[in-house]
């Protein structure tokens, strides 16, 4: 019975993924419950082990390439709350990345939705082009229409705009200026969408990291850092705008280089990875990315800049790719503790996807929406004056539906919570101004 | 978007019969999002349904037995997909009932100790939901974030806290049961002690062979007060082992006793960082719980019987912090163990637990002898055995002598006096094992039984009693889809 010939492995019949990397997975279903889109259609397609399934089909040429499959896995968040439960280590961020570019190449979607993606693709990335495509919005909301403009909205569209923040918050405020010979230096990335809808947490960040004795340094050139890209399986751009910021940090001279999104965190952190195979820029990407660090971990210890009083109640929402991309949960919630008066109450499941996800509140609005009112009721229950968080998208998205149900509780970046402690200002001058 | 209708020998009418009854969006049929189903957590053997049907109450799955009974159609229930032994790999066949969306926790009694639940709600959130007030539910297997209260009552599931607690057996006090033909039953019911047969435990354990439990009332337990856990860590598998019998034989009665050898513990370290020294042969996590006041005693006696025995160190850990780090190592063990290799096959069976040494040794030389790695990590308290076979899918010889080699082991376990299987059921795996450990006679009766619930043989067909009359080597994989 027993042949002592080992028979020839069988490989891929089409290049979708990084192969072996899909036997990582066992199929032992631990990553089901922590999976945001499992939990709403409780349907094992809709699952990492369920995609993983269809992915490798794909590669094996047992499945094509249909409006089903591709459903499926254009239905992931991305949020890769899988990693975190995965006992075997599969890496299923880099496997769906993977898997969205060869779709992109290979499967042509129907014409409403190329033209979504082109939108999507052509407007956030650039934040001349974001500005001048909100213009319109805040000339209304400056004549104070926009309450009667949203509700005349139907209300696909409304959801959409509930989600852009006040646009007309008063948001110049001058960063303090770093001492000359301050640790660092650090380059504060301020990101795409970020410097448009979220500049507020851009300058806090540096002027906190300037009160914690960093001399902060701005970068020659700031473009977007490719995560949405990646996401949506533009790899070709991703390459280009991460090569763009590679160069930008090097030539900063940063030490360390910090976003206030932890999405482009994360993107950045994994530059050495995915330009591991570039002639010229392999070892800077290397570099790049290790020297991408999370506000909190600056502002950790001794060079923590003092804080007032602060009475609060305070709940800590994990973004995803900081909490499963970067491992990082216990830091921030350390820097809240640390302010005197605040007090910091868990929620369930605080790692669970708000819906935000790069642009999937824009491409799937019902399932955006049904997690941000779960993450809405999570918050709700937890009786807090404020949910604190490290990353614009689940700001807004976050806000949105609390603003929606009428609640009382306050939306605040990490950045804008710490640096209201530490200057003693309020939140009007922080967060988005509610309208 | 090719049906899955083809072949199957059930028509499109039965597709538009269920959509009328459950709705399009709780239908599936499509054989590219079909093909996800087509396996558990046992990989070894696959198997598409042809339709697929997720219903969200016990009215819906009713409705659907009925349709599926007029039509002489055989069905196979899944919760989570996580079992171990291909419990819910369709055979014989057509239709696929899924509970994952009766998620719903009905009722929580804490008074009466008891909380009732839909069949697919996952077993930890039964304890979440009940542990702010001090209670738990007791079986706890190492799938307990993903896998559902019907696959475990279905498999009959344990857990490492089984040694005190007892598994899921003990902690059903009754079901409501939708019968092959669409009737709803009772079984059991909330009181503790039951007059009449015991048939809600009939249905613990039948592997979906009864019908499709809906709902089942549930034993709550008082967390206890306290815990005491250690670390223990020993040059070999042996020694280990009979620390094991050791501590059992004084008297006491830890909450678990989980062992790993080797090559677990490699790959667990790597996972998770718990601080095992490399080169430890085997380590022993003995939990003790209950009231506070005495259980220093006993943990300082349990550690100078593990010392006796030849343990290297015995450390109590520190906190709870450290607690739940073992407990996610031991746990999440099987997972890791894919870092290893990219499949594996997690064997279960029993041995007294006086023989643990001497198993132990007969699988390393079942692995010499099939030439592959096998890994253990297991219920050492209660003698349950996992054994985890490691392989390479794409290289069918060795798929091949993971196969016998696993087989192999479970008659090892049975010529020892034990048992084919502690808490991941029959399913496929073990069917040709059954009569090894039975008699005709029992397999008739045990036949009778079922054919009491399932006169036409329609609820899950072909699993845990072989075919009358087929031989025992069953040339396995007996099913593959084409890859």
């Amino acid at each position: 019975m027993q042949s002592n010939q080992p028979q020839q492995k069988r490989g891929p019949a089409r290049d979708v993924v990084d192969y072996e990397l899909l036997f990582d997975c066992v199929h032992c279903g631990l990553c089901l419950e922590a999976c945001p889109t499992y939990i709403l259609t409780r349907a094992e397609m809709d699952s990492p082990r369920g995609r993983i399934y269809q992915m490798k089909a794909l590669a094996e040429a047992r499945l094509d390439a249909d409006a089903d499959v591709v459903r499926h896995l254009d239905f992931c968040l991305g949020c890769r709350g899988c990693e975190t439960a995965c006992p075997s280590g599969v890496r299923y961020g880099a496997l769906i990345e993977q898997t969205r570019a060869w779709i992109e190449n290979n499967y042509r979607r129907p014409l409403s939705d190329r033209v979504r993606r082109w939108l999507i693709g052509a407007l956030f990335p650039y934040p001349s082009r974001l500005r001048a495509a909100l213009t319109p919005l805040a000339i209304i909301e400056r004549a104070g229409l926009r309450p009667l403009l949203q509700r005349a909205m139907p209300r696909g569209l409304r959801e959409w705009i509930e989600l852009v923040p006040a646009l007309t918050g008063n948001g110049a405020r001058s960063s303090t200026a770093p001492a000359p010979d301050g640790r660092g230096p650090v380059a504060v990335h301020h990101g795409c969408v970020a410097q448009v809808l979220a500049d507020s947490a851009n300058r806090s960040a540096e002027r906190l990291l300037g009160a914690a004795g960093y001399k902060v340094v701005p970068l020659p050139r700031t473009v977007c850092c490719g995560a949405l890209d990646l996401h949506s399986g533009n790899r070709r751009r991703a390459l280009e705008f991460a090569r763009a910021n590679v160069r930008a940090i090097e030539q900063s001279g940063a030490e360390y280089v910090i976003s206030t999104a932890s999405g482009c965190s994360t993107a950045m952190a994994e530059y050495g990875e995915l330009l591991k195979d570039d002639p010229e820029l392999a070892q800077s990407a290397r570099d790049v990315s290790a020297r991408v660090k999370e506000l909190s971990l600056l502002l950790a210890g001794e060079r923590q800049p003092a804080t007032r009083r602060f009475e609060c109640v305070v709940t800590y929402h994990d973004a995803c790719h900081l909490a499963h991309g970067m491992g990082i949960r216990e830091q921030p919630r350390a820097l809240l503790r640390s302010i005197p008066g605040v007090k910091l109450v868990e929620m369930e499941m605080p790692d669970l996807c708000c819906g935000s996800a790069g642009t999937y509140n824009l491409t799937h609005p019902q399932a955006a929406r049904e997690l941000a009112q779960r993450k809405a009721d999570a918050i709700a229950a937890t009786g807090v004056d404020y949910v604190v968080l490290a990353n614009p998208g689940c700001q807004f998205q976050i806000a949105a539906e609390l603003r929606r149900r009428g609640a009382r509780i306050k939306v605040m970046h990490l950045a804008d919570f710490v640096a209201m402690a530490v200057f003693n200002g309020n939140e009007a001058k922080y967060s988005d101004r509610i309208s | 978007m090719e049906d899955g209708l083809r072949g199957s020998g059930i028509d499109s009418g039965l597709r538009a019969d269920l959509e009328a009854l459950v709705g399009a969006d709780a239908v599936v049929s499509r054989r590219s999002e079909l093909k996800v189903y087509e396996c558990d957590g046992w990989t070894i053997e696959k198997n598409a349904p042809d339709l697929l049907v997720m219903p969200r109450s016990t009215e819906q799955v009713s409705a659907i037995l009925r349709l599926l009974h007029r039509r002489g159609v055989a069905f196979v229930p899944r919760g989570a997909g996580t079992g171990l032994s291909g419990g819910c790999l369709p055979l014989a066949a057509p239709v696929m009932i899924c509970t994952s969306r009766m998620n719903r926790i009905v009722s929580i009694d804490l008074s009466n100790r008891r909380v009732e639940v839909q069949p697919g709600v996952v077993n930890l959130h039964v304890t979440d939901a009940v542990r702010p007030q001090g209670y738990f539910y007791a079986p706890d297997p190492s799938s307990q974030s993903a896998c559902t209260i019907g696959g475990n009552i279905a498999e009959n599931s344990g857990g490492p806290h089984t040694l005190k607690y007892g598994v899921t057996a003990n902690h059903v006090l009754g079901v409501e049961l939708v019968l092959p033909d669409g009737e709803v039953v009772e079984l059991g019911g909330p009181a503790e002690e039951k007059l009449g047969y015991d048939l809600a435990g009939a249905v613990v354990g039948s592997e979906g062979t009864v019908g499709i439990v809906t709902r089942a009332t549930l034993r709550l337990m008082r967390a206890p007060q306290s815990y005491r856990t250690m670390l223990a860590l020993f040059d070999d598998v042996d020694t280990a082992t009979r620390a094991v019998s050791k501590i059992i034989a004084d008297g006491m009665v830890p909450g678990a006793i989980e062992m790993m050898d080797r090559l677990i513990i490699g790959a667990v370290e790597a996972a998770f960082h718990v601080g095992f020294p490399p080169g430890a042969g085997a380590a022993l996590i003995v939990e003790l719980d209950g009231l506070a006041a005495g259980l220093d005693d006993h943990a300082s006696r349990a550690a100078e019987l593990m010392r006796s025995c030849g343990a290297r160190s015995v450390e109590l850990a520190r906190d709870e912090a450290q607690r739940q780090l073992l407990w996610k190592a031991r746990k999440r063990a099987f997972g890791a163990v894919g870092r290893l290799a990219s499949n594996y096959a997690t064997q279960d069976g029993v041995v007294p637990r006086t023989r643990l040494p001497d198993i132990l040794r007969e699988i390393t030389a079942i692995a010499a002898r099939y030439r592959l790695r096998i890994g253990n990590v297991f219920h050492a308290g209660d003698g349950n055995i996992h054994p985890i076979v490691l392989y390479e899918e794409r290289d069918a010889d060795e798929t091949r002598r993971a196969i016998e080699a696993g087989r192999e082991i479970l008659k090892a376990c049975l010529a020892m006096g034990g048992s084919l299987t502690g808490e991941h059921g029959i399913g496929v795996e073990k069917l040709a094992e059954m009569p090894l450990l039975f008699s005709p006679d029992d397999l008739r009766v045990m036949a009778e039984l079922r054919a009491v619930f399932d006169p036409d043989n329609r609820s899950n067909p072909g699993k845990v009693l072989p075919r009358p009359g087929s031989c025992v080597e069953v040339s396995a994989p007996r099913r593959q889809v084409p890859l």
